[in-house]
């Protein structure tokens, strides 16, 4: 499961957007030189969520939320780039520059154009052979135009093999609840150092914030965990404290917020969460946060 | 067509009287306008004019749940012969866990 590892991909270098160019060339570069790990150089707030693809469903879409007017949608409280579902097509309607699809999953409903391209004949075929009540695949965005939403298609395609409706709906849950509730392994039986069911040791530290993963759990003696029912932004901040040399004064948030590559106000959000959730405690002052190690 | 149908089996339908559902199963015999699927169970169902359901081929229906636990049919479509139905069930067991994702009441 890979959709939210770019996501969270972190400037490892420290400093803000200052820190690099353009993404792809020190991307490439970065993975050369750096191994395994995977960086994304540049600024924070413009690498995170543009490059992702995120299974929902038309209910999730519908109640994603969007903070101000001009910014990205929401669901769970991530940043949405490109989505993508599964619905039967109830009605379709040709215009001069789109064809619009209402698409119904058993979610809700949803209105989805699919611009027509002048050039491509090929494409119009394939896309005007879809009738309704038919099963399609949409990969597009989510866009608001006067307060209406609708997904723009970037592909449309038909259905074929119907277990992928099922297969859909289920991967949408999965990465819900990850997001939700944290990956799936911190609820595998505790003190556990054999392998995961995805075959690597568990004593593997996936969520470290340099490596931008998400997954795995800190095994053996001594290794700390977040409660499952923290959040995302509550489990970046305690990842981003613990992977640092501890002393009795604590992390500062600027620090947390430059290792993690979180926003501000979502660093002080976790923390206020870590400190409600009693796993961390401030230290000589209210910036000074440190983690219970127990 | 109501915006939401929640994908149940067999063992729900009793929870979801007089509600728009989803039911994936397979059609086990066709007599005139009603037809069994097994989904978990069998359920009888009333069809519409249009639906055109072949025995022993899955099929996805969209319709109503009559008090008598009956189904009465808006819409089907043939669903093929490979579908695995274990994996059916389990996602209505989680359409019902989570339903935050997936409907409303």
């Amino acid at each position: 499961m890979n959709y939210g590892d770019n996501n969270y991909s972190t400037n490892s270098y420290g400093g803000g957007g200052g820190a690099g160019g353009g993404g792809f060339v020190n991307n490439y570069s970065g993975s050369q030189g750096g191994g395994a790990s995977q960086q994304t150089p540049g600024s924070v707030s413009r690498t995170r969520g543009t490059s992702t693809l995120r299974p929902v469903t038309i209910k999730q879409i519908l109640e994603a939320v969007q903070p101000h007017p001009e910014t990205e949608f929401r669901i769970d409280d991530l940043e949405l780039a490109h989505i993508t579902f599964v619905a039967q097509i109830r009605n379709i309607s040709v215009q001069a520059t789109n064809i619009t699809y209402i698409v119904e999953d058993g979610t809700g409903i949803m209105e989805v154009k699919r611009w027509i391209d002048t050039d491509s004949i090929a494409d119009d075929s394939s896309s005007s052979k879809l009738a309704a009540n038919q099963y399609i695949r949409v990969i597009g965005t989510l866009k608001p135009i006067g307060g209406k939403r609708h997904v723009g298609a970037h592909q449309i395609h038909a259905i074929t093999d119907f277990n992928e409706v099922q297969y859909h709906l289920l991967e949408a849950a999965a990465i819900h609840l990850h997001f939700t509730r944290g990956p799936p392994e911190q609820f595998a039986p505790a003190g556990s150092t054999e392998a995961t069911p995805y075959g690597q040791p568990a004593n593997i530290k996936g969520r470290d914030t340099a490596m931008g993963g998400m997954g795995g759990v800190q095994g053996g003696a001594g290794g700390a965990n977040c409660p499952p029912n923290a959040s995302m932004m509550a489990r970046r901040v305690f990842d981003a404290i613990r992977s640092l040399p501890q002393n009795n004064d604590g992390i500062h948030t600027n620090i947390i917020s430059q290792k993690s590559g979180m926003a501000m106000p979502e660093v002080l959000r976790g923390v206020d969460e870590l400190l409600t959730l009693g796993v961390a405690y401030t230290t000589t002052d209210d910036s000074h946060i440190a983690v219970m190690d127990f | 067509m109501s915006e939401q149908a929640p994908r149940i089996n067999a063992p729900l339908l009793e929870q979801f009287q007089n509600r728009v559902v989803r039911v994936v199963g397979k059609v086990l015999e066709l007599r005139g306008d009603t037809a069994t699927i097994d989904s978990h169970g069998s359920i009888t169902i009333f069809l519409d004019r249009d639906s055109q359901l072949i025995v022993g081929r899955a099929t996805e229906i969209v319709g109503k749940v009559q008090p008598d636990l009956t189904i009465k049919v808006m819409s089907a479509v043939d669903f093929g012969t490979n579908i695995d139905f274990n994996v059916y069930d389990s996602l209505v067991e989680v359409n019902h866990l989570y339903k935050e994702i997936f409907y409303d009441g």
